[in-house]
């Protein structure tokens, strides 16, 4: 699996991060609200969340080799005394298929081996299949939530499940296994197009 | 600057000097911490507890007064050095009159050989007081008085 490392978020990465809250599948497959908002709206909550909120929400960026930036995790709804957070992602376009999976566990041992969270809740729209596929969605879901979300002109429907270490060693096996997949279709198709 | 003069540092100039510092050394230092917390944490950390901080060329010496024993004090330094230590627990006896001191040093820390070199006595033990890169970990509590220290 390809090396990921977290450090603080910084005023310095908002930029680009204002830019992948306005990509066509984050706004879909997450949430639209950057694309309502002007960049010193989008700006100054970040600034906030930076320099207030520690105690509720903590954003992190994801690095690659020699330290490019990949994306974003971020944690929400943090109840420290339960070690729960809700854990989020936001990888960059170009990076989603080659660092998707490494991302996400470099996000997930940082918050367990440095914050001493031992639960994370995840959310996923049932539309999007990025990371996880729509087998693995329906098999992880302790909630389906229909109308959860308005994005981009639909309602979707939400699946919350929350994960243990023991989970997450389980679900990032089969998310390699995805990524095979995907790699392997895409083979595929490139052949008989040739 | 020589290896044993101590300068204070503003809030922002102390929070680079942290950043900049290997996690081993900057971890546990007042109980703060540059890889769980962010600039901004660390700065209002440093504003909320009222920790004095210093640097000594590339070593980072903090302390703070007892409040309920103004003569005494907790220190900590990010280096396993003794000279910088002794340059701050100098300061603090001629400019501030502490007649003891404290620390809190993370198990195995390689900062704890400035606080024996400096006279100081391990007094007890803060069981699992410290959680960081996947465990909890013991604290150690230095004592010394300004005799100990060899500085009367």
């Amino acid at each position: 699996m390809p090396f990921v490392t977290v450090r603080h978020y910084t005023e310095a990465d908002i930029p680009a991060r204002i830019g992948l809250l306005r990509e066509p599948r984050f706004t879909a497959n997450l949430i639209d609200f950057a694309v309502l908002n002007d960049d010193g709206t989008l700006e100054a909550r970040q600034r906030r969340t930076i320099n207030e909120l520690h105690d509720s929400m903590r954003i992190f960026t994801l690095c690659g080799p020699k330290g490019v930036v990949l994306g974003y995790a971020w944690i929400t709804s943090i109840d420290w005394r339960s070690q729960c957070c809700e854990l989020s992602f936001g990888i960059l376009p170009r990076y989603r298929g080659a660092f998707g999976a490494a991302a996400v566990a470099a996000a997930h041992a940082y918050i367990r081996a440095e914050l001493n969270m031992r639960v994370t809740i995840n959310q996923v729209l049932e539309h999007n299949t990025m990371l996880v596929s729509a087998q693995s969605l329906a098999e992880r879901r302790q909630v389906r939530c229909e109308y959860d979300s308005y994005t981009v002109g639909e309602w979707r429907t939400a699946c919350y499940w929350t994960e243990t270490e023991q989970d997450l060693a389980r679900d990032l096996d089969r998310m390699a296994e995805r990524r095979r997949e995907i790699a392997d279709r895409i083979r595929a198709e490139t052949t008989e197009q040739q | 600057m020589t290896g044993t003069t101590i300068a204070r540092l503003d809030t922002a100039a102390a929070v680079a000097g942290l950043r900049a510092l290997p996690p081993e050394a900057a971890r546990g230092f007042f109980d703060l911490d540059p890889v769980t917390q962010n600039d901004a944490l660390l700065a209002k950390e440093i504003d909320r507890t009222g920790v004095q901080l210093y640097s000594c060329g590339e070593t980072l010496l903090g302390c703070r007064p007892n409040p309920d024993h103004p003569r005494q004090a907790q220190v900590a330094s990010t280096s396993s050095a003794p000279e910088p230590l002794r340059a701050l627990l100098g300061s603090l006896g001629t400019y501030q009159r502490c007649t003891s001191f404290f620390a809190l040093v993370p198990q195995d820390s390689p900062v704890a050989a400035a606080f024996e070199s400096c006279g100081f006595g391990r007094v007890g033990t803060l069981p699992e007081h410290l959680f960081h890169s996947g465990r909890y970990r013991d604290v150690v509590i230095y004592y010394a008085t300004r005799g100990d220290t060899c500085l009367s």
